[in-house]
């Protein structure tokens, strides 16, 4: 109760100015006149005053002295006021005038004003909406017509294939995968093992609409479909590296002249190279074997440039040569060819005996290079290299020394392995040309050869029998050859191994012994079933004249009484000597020396039988003819 | 799950675009549908005058057709991408298509090795005789 409370009223007034001792001073308050003024100020009258503005204009020439004497005296503040009442008034009379004019109805008549307008109005919207929403329903219309149109035509038209089925079809065949926009597949070897650097990427694309619509009118006749079926919705586009047709062509040489010629083309060198229209597959297929070819050819440059040949290799262009056995060569050349007008040069220089069995083998080498590439001997250690052969592995716990180590590093390489098979191939050809020769030359025995069916690519044997027509089941004589890479290997009748270089002559000589071996082992053969007795043989005779090669051979039987006694010579240069010699004598003239008659029995003069006059188809049925003769005689 | 975690991120990332492209263009079509049959009611008080309420009216009208098109065609080309994406990246049927087409290469050459090899046969056996017939013949 004590306690003294202040209470200071609100400021009522405005402070108009704060003097520096801080005392204010206040506006003195507005007088009722003045706050009236200023609350008459504040009356919005401006929609009422368009309207007057409006009728101002009207009656332009009423107001300008009012107006002229507004803005004089606009300074004093009720002016706005009254000039507002003021246009009231006006109007109100122009209105009374009005009226008073209309009431009379001699000047003046008011009808009922027509709203048509607002009739018209929802009529014409109408209208404009429907066609609004017309034009709408034949936009969407026309949408989904051309939507319509695109699917049934890929539904109705079969020969151009949809996009997507085809594009399944190059996804099961090839590797696809999508980059930003575009669909790029690869058509190289390197998933199954091919370290060759140059990329097979090719770019799948649509093919466009107005190649589409360009190729109906080209076969317009419903019954040409076969034209129409090969445009495909798919485009494969390939870089230019691979496009074209390419093949490897390997050549046998000998001093300029073809020995073989084989090329091979993986899709047969009747394919057009280069069609536009061709089908992506086959399109796809040209550059894989392209690459391929590359790959295998730029393998083999890279070794014949390492390899240390006694005859060193030679790269040239697109060509290897290499010498296979002396004075043969083995040409290995790429051939590619991107334009069509390449194509037609080719054919010429390939001749028309394709031996196709170097180029396959050449290619089966490179497959095996990539099998092995990706196909590790089982097993092999998780963490441990890839690469090491099952041999290798087992090294350790076979503990293997260093020489078996060392031979098992060594591989051969693709070179090496194709220029052995043309070595072989060469061998075998030079083998059948030597047999065939001999068998052609030499009619007596029969000199018959059999090849065997069963050989690899650097091995193969031919069974060869010399036998006389009519006397096979008396005696034969088998030889085996193995052909081999750089040599021959033959297996006489004996058991007899005889090593032979590739020298052709070698294998002729030989047989010439084996053939004249033969005839004398005949004759003892036949003389056995005629019940004549060899008295005795030798296949390397040394008395004579010096046989240019090899030794005569020769035999002596004696008739089933012991009276005549033949002898054959036999003489790998010359033919078959036969003499014969009687014993005892048929006339017998006692002689100082000889004196009696049992004396005889030792034999007598050898006489020459004169062969080529004798009757019988060969040797030994002249033989059997003589001895058979000389029998009956006794 | 597991399906989509092994997925990669901008694998996944690409079907949800799809999702989102689905989802956008069946909206867009609905969107603009209710639009144009809003306009067509009509009652929208406005300040133009009539004539050229009508004019924006049809222009809108036109355009939101040409929307919806729009979107059906997108939509269209969603499907194309959809089937595209599916063919590429459709492993097992593509593995199942490689397995069957090995399958089928392995057969034919099982095929064309024993073709081969009865061929082989004959040949051998043919040719045996005719080696025999030929070497005993005077004609060589």
């Amino acid at each position: 109760m004590s306690v003294n409370i202040s209470v200071e009223a609100p400021i009522e007034n405005q402070i108009q100015e704060i003097t520096y001792d801080g005392t204010e001073i206040y506006q003195p308050p507005l007088t009722l006149s003045e706050s009236l003024a200023k609350y008459a100020q504040k009356i919005d009258f401006s929609k009422t005053e368009l309207e007057i503005k409006k009728e101002e204009l009207n009656e332009d020439s009423k107001s300008d002295t009012d107006s002229k004497e507004a803005f004089q005296s606009s300074l004093w503040p009720w002016d706005s006021v009254r000039n507002k009442l003021r246009n009231a008034l006006q109007e109100v009379c122009v209105l009374a005038d009005v009226l008073a004019i209309a009431k009379d109805k001699r000047y003046l008549v008011l009808d009922p004003v027509q709203q048509e307008t607002l009739e018209t109005k929802p009529m014409v919207q109408i209208y404009a909406r429907k066609k609004a929403l017309a034009g709408a329903a034949s936009v969407l219309l026309a949408g989904s017509e051309k939507m319509k149109n695109s699917q049934t035509e890929a539904a109705r038209s079969r020969t151009t294939l949809d996009f997507h089925i085809e594009l399944l079809r190059l996804r099961q065949n090839w590797r696809l995968k999508k980059v930003s926009n575009t669909i790029i597949g690869d058509l190289s070897y390197r998933t199954t093992g091919s370290k060759y650097l140059q990329t097979g990427t090719f770019e799948v694309t649509k093919a466009e609409d107005e190649e589409k619509t360009n190729s109906p009118p080209s076969s317009p006749l419903p019954g040409s479909t076969a034209s129409a079926k090969p445009t495909s919705a798919l485009r494969v586009s390939i870089p230019s590296e691979l496009q074209g047709v390419a093949y490897i062509e390997v050549l046998c040489q000998k001093d300029q002249e073809d020995l073989c010629t084989a090329n091979l083309t993986l899709l047969g060198s009747g394919a057009p190279p280069t069609n536009p229209d061709m089908h992506w597959q086959q399109k796809l297929e040209a550059a894989q074997n392209v690459l391929f070819c590359k790959e295998l050819f730029n393998q083999l440059a890279k070794e014949a440039v390492q390899l240390q040949a006694p005859v060193p290799h030679m790269v040239v262009g697109n060509q290897i040569m290499a010498t296979v056995l002396p004075g043969i060569q083995l040409i290995i050349a790429l051939r590619h060819s991107t334009s069509s007008d390449k194509k037609q040069q080719n054919p010429p220089p390939s001749k028309s005996d394709h031996d196709h069995v170097l180029e396959h083998s050449l290619h089966q080498l490179l497959r095996e290079v990539h099998h092995k590439n990706t196909h590790h001997p089982f097993p092999h250690p998780a963490t441990g290299p890839l690469g090491p052969s099952k041999k290798r592995m087992l090294a350790g716990p076979m503990a293997a020394d260093r020489y078996e180590l060392l031979e098992m590093t060594k591989t051969q390489t693709l070179l090496e392995q194709i220029v052995q098979q043309a070595q072989h191939f060469i061998m075998r050809m030079r083998t059948e040309y030597v047999l065939d020769t001999i068998a052609k030359e030499v009619k007596d025995p029969l000199i018959t050869s059999h090849w065997n069916t069963l050989n690899s690519p650097t091995q193969s044997c031919v069974k060869i029998h010399i036998s006389t027509h009519g006397y096979d089941a008396v005696c034969r004589t088998p030889l085996i050859i193995h052909v081999g890479e750089k040599s021959l290997k033959c297996i006489c009748r004996d058991g007899k191994v005889m090593n032979m270089s590739y020298e052709p002559q070698e294998l002729r000589d030989l047989i010439f012994c084996h053939i004249n071996q033969h005839q004398i082992l005949a004759v003892q053969a036949l003389a056995k079933t005629m019940g004549w007795q060899a008295l005795g043989n030798s296949n390397h005779l040394g008395t004579g004249t010096v046989e240019p090669l090899g030794n005569a051979s020769s035999c002596l039987l004696s008739s089933p009484t012991g009276d005549r006694i033949i002898a054959v010579r036999c003489e790998p240069s010359t033919d078959t000597q036969v003499s014969v010699a009687h014993s005892p004598r048929q006339d017998f003239f006692p002689s100082r020396l000889v004196t009696e008659r049992k004396w005889e029995h030792l034999g007598g003069q050898f006489r020459d039988v004169r062969l080529d006059k004798m009757e019988g188809r060969n040797f030994l049925h002249k033989m059997e003819l003589l001895m058979a003769s000389l029998t009956s005689s006794s | 799950m597991s399906i989509s975690r092994s997925l990669p991120q901008s694998k996944e990332a690409l079907l949800k675009s799809y999702r989102t492209r689905l989802k956008d263009d069946v909206k867009s079509m609905l969107e603009n549908f209710e639009e144009i049959v809003k306009l067509s009611k009509g009652e929208h008080d406005t300040q133009l005058s009539r004539m050229t309420q009508c004019e924006q009216d049809t222009y809108e009208m036109h355009v939101r057709a040409a929307n919806i098109v729009r979107a059906g065609e997108s939509l269209m080309k969603l499907v194309s991408d959809i089937k595209q994406y599916l063919i590429l990246n459709d492993f097992p049927s593509v593995n199942e298509a490689i397995t069957h087409n090995s399958k089928v290469f392995r057969s034919k050459q099982a095929e064309c090795d024993q073709k081969l090899m009865s061929l082989r046969d004959d040949m051998a056996a043919d040719l045996y005789d005719l080696e025999e017939e030929y070497y005993s013949s005077i004609y060589k």
